[in-house]
């Protein structure tokens, strides 16, 4: 089961056109995205009957393509077109068809206070500033686990929705625990669940067969004990 | 503004001043604050391509503040590439 990013972040055109693809999600240098706030000038608007397809400038970049659906039972009021030349912000999904990247719409404001611009710049510097630091701290991971320990890694990342090295944050820890390990029998999901005090059994068990599958760790006395691959 | 109307001088938000140079005459009046893109020239005048007014009927542009926010992203390219 992926787990979804979950945040709503703020880019310049040119970070969603250079974002690479992986299946379905996109990144911009390690920090996946799908949920994107832009702003910038309508330099074009163009209205279908089940949509509105507008050209956003923001000036990093050629102006995007933002598509905005259109309710064709509601009457006027939320179908009005936002005249070119108008600063908006945009807050929509990320797409992506024959390598031409583009935006779906959930929400086009034009913009009442310029100083909204001012603020949507640093945003951007400060959230993926934060985002990729967030990425950084989840792989150094301490040694030793404390009660304290654990609650840190709990208010990283969102409750573990970032790959770090394709692992989890809730997936890192278990492995850390269990290469910490020193007993032979190595770590049984009883210990991770005392241990872990925010992952659910469930949690766990998902991390432990997700780890297992990948060669990180393995069984050793029975299904509920696991070494690391990895271990001094 | 100059009076042949191709010709007008902004001052930005440290008050430093330019002059901003028009392939035709202003057709409209201006006031207040402009975001011009353009091209700069040898003469360290800016060739305008585009002119937007903004919008300062709701609250007033803090340009102190754009410009310190210009700094900002010029210092971290890899979070604001353009």
């Amino acid at each position: 089961q992926r787990i979804r990013s979950q945040n709503i972040v703020p880019c310049t055109v040119s970070q969603l056109l250079a974002a690479e693809q992986v299946d379905e999600t996109f990144r911009i240098r390690d920090v996946e995205i799908s949920q994107v706030t832009i702003m910038g000038i309508v330099r074009h608007a163009e209205k279908a009957p089940t949509n509105i397809l507008y050209k956003v400038d923001d000036m990093t970049a050629a102006p995007m393509d933002v598509r905005q659906w259109v309710d064709t039972d509601e009457a006027g009021g939320e179908n009005v077109v936002v005249p070119p030349g108008t600063y908006v912000k945009v807050a929509g999904h990320l797409r992506s068809f024959q390598n031409k990247k583009s935006l779906v719409a959930f929400k086009i404001m034009p913009l009442e206070n310029m100083n909204e611009f001012t603020t949507h710049l640093l945003e951007i510097v400060n959230a993926h500033m934060i985002l990729r630091k967030n990425l950084m701290v989840s792989s150094k991971v301490p040694q030793s686990f404390s009660s304290a320990g654990i609650g840190d890694m709990g208010g990283y990342g969102g409750g573990g929705s970032l790959p770090v090295n394709g692992l989890t944050a809730h997936q890192s820890q278990v492995l850390n625990l269990i290469k910490n390990c020193p007993v032979p029998e190595g770590m049984s999901l009883q210990e991770l669940k005392l241990q872990l005090h925010n992952m659910s059994m469930s949690t766990i068990k998902q991390a432990v067969e997700f780890l297992s599958s990948e060669g990180h760790i393995y069984s050793t006395v029975d299904d509920d004990h696991y070494k690391s691959t990895d271990a001094e | 503004i100059h009076p042949t109307g191709k010709l007008f001088v902004l001052s930005d938000g440290e008050g430093k001043h330019t002059t901003v140079e028009l392939s035709e005459p202003l057709e409209e009046e201006i006031s207040g604050v402009v975001e011009v893109v353009g091209r700069v020239t040898n003469q360290a005048t800016i060739m305008c391509v585009s002119y937007v007014q903004f919008r300062e009927d709701k609250s007033p542009f803090d340009l102190e503040i754009y410009n310190e926010a210009l700094k900002i992203i010029h210092e971290f390219p890899e979070y604001f590439p353009f």
